[in-house]
């Protein structure tokens, strides 16, 4: 699991967040630390898709809020990832 | 290194910089950035140089045919001036300024206290005047300045020859006792102590420095009590002329033994 993208649009999933705080939320829960670079570089992307959209702020941080198309694919890349894990661990069983 | 990383920003697009310059700015100001994130800053530049579909995701400042050629021939010469930064850095030519300041270091701890004697120095002394007989002896002038009748003076060889030993701002430089002989100006043999009731031979070290002005300050001894105080007295009275070394006043440490024999300070009274 080293694609920005998806860790970035699971960070997003429980609420708004900037760009320090989806930082620090993806190396709670997948230990990962994004350089500044990728994460922005994901976040140009995942804006570009319609994935995530700036949330109006007067901060310099500037919050970004999931889409309901951002939703919808990450639920399905995280069905496909389960599927990827449900069949790895049950080859592993009778290896 | 948030400097750095600043610089390599305004490599990005204008269009991205329009963008996301100013919470890219305050992200920096959020974490400790490393070098790890200025390559990771440099190689996100350089895939939106190389990405040609940039300008699909700046939704908020489509850029014009012009803007899009300038950077081009900009990013070349930057990417150049970052390559020599980065370099420069590595190489230590360049250095950021400290974000905290450092206290100083604490002072270093003060030199334990010297251990002057070495402890090989007394059990392995070897005698300068060999077979001493310790009665007044008839041998020559050299030996008459150091036997009487049953007393007789050893300098010590000195395994740490030469060393030089600071205790706070005294420096003080081991020497042979032999080599400094014509700068004894006074010296005085001790007295057997004829109270003692102990017979047959004993022999009493002593540890003695030789201070700026001459005189003698005895460090230690080492041997049975009646015949230290004798040896101490004796060769605290010594005056040298002062020593110099490399022209420069200075303290020597030396050691010597005094041997007694009850035979010889016995047969010396009866004569």
């Amino acid at each position: 699991m080293q694609d920005p993208t998806i860790l970035i649009l699971a960070s997003l999933a429980d609420g708004d967040k900037h760009g320090y705080a989806i930082m620090e939320d993806i190396q709670v829960f997948a230990g990962i630390r994004l350089g500044p670079g990728t994460l922005y570089g994901a976040i140009c992307r995942l804006e570009g898709q319609g994935w995530i959209r700036a949330v109006k702020s007067e901060s310099r941080r500037q919050p970004y809020r999931i889409t309901a198309e951002g939703s919808q694919h990450l639920k399905e890349q995280l069905a496909l990832l389960g599927q990827v894990v449900r069949t790895g661990n049950r080859r592993t069983r009778e290896a | 290194m948030r400097t750095l990383i600043r610089w390599a920003a305004r490599l990005y697009p204008a269009t991205w910089r329009h963008r996301y310059g100013a919470e890219f700015d305050a992200l920096l100001d959020d974490i400790s950035p490393s070098l790890g994130d200025l390559c990771d800053v440099l190689g996100d530049v350089l895939r939106v140089r190389a990405t040609t579909s940039i300008d699909a995701c700046l939704v908020l400042a489509p850029v014009s045919p012009m803007t899009l050629r300038l950077p081009v021939v900009v990013s070349l010469t930057a990417h150049g001036l970052m390559l020599t930064l980065v370099l420069l850095a590595v190489w230590g030519h360049v250095t950021t300024m400290p974000l905290h300041v450092v206290a100083p270091p604490p002072p270093p701890a003060p030199d334990p206290p010297p251990q002057v004697t070495d402890a090989r120095v007394f059990p392995n002394a070897l005698t300068l005047y060999s077979s001493l007989p310790l009665s007044m002896p008839a041998q020559g002038d050299a030996l008459r300045l150091y036997v009487s009748n049953g007393v007789g003076i050893n300098f010590l060889s000195l395994p740490d020859i030469g060393a030089t030993y600071r205790q706070g701002n005294a420096e003080w430089r081991v020497w042979p006792g032999q080599a400094l002989e014509s700068f004894i100006v006074r010296r005085v043999l001790p007295e057997y102590p004829r109270e003692t009731n102990i017979r047959g031979a004993a022999s009493v070290f002593v540890e003695y420095l030789i201070t700026r002005d001459g005189s003698v300050k005895v460090l230690r001894t080492s041997g049975p009590a009646p015949f230290t105080g004798a040896a101490q007295s004796a060769v605290q009275s010594w005056v040298y002329r002062p020593l110099e070394y490399e022209s420069r006043p200075c303290e020597v440490i030396s050691r010597l033994e005094v041997r007694f024999d009850s035979e010889f300070a016995r047969s010396a009274t009866s004569h």
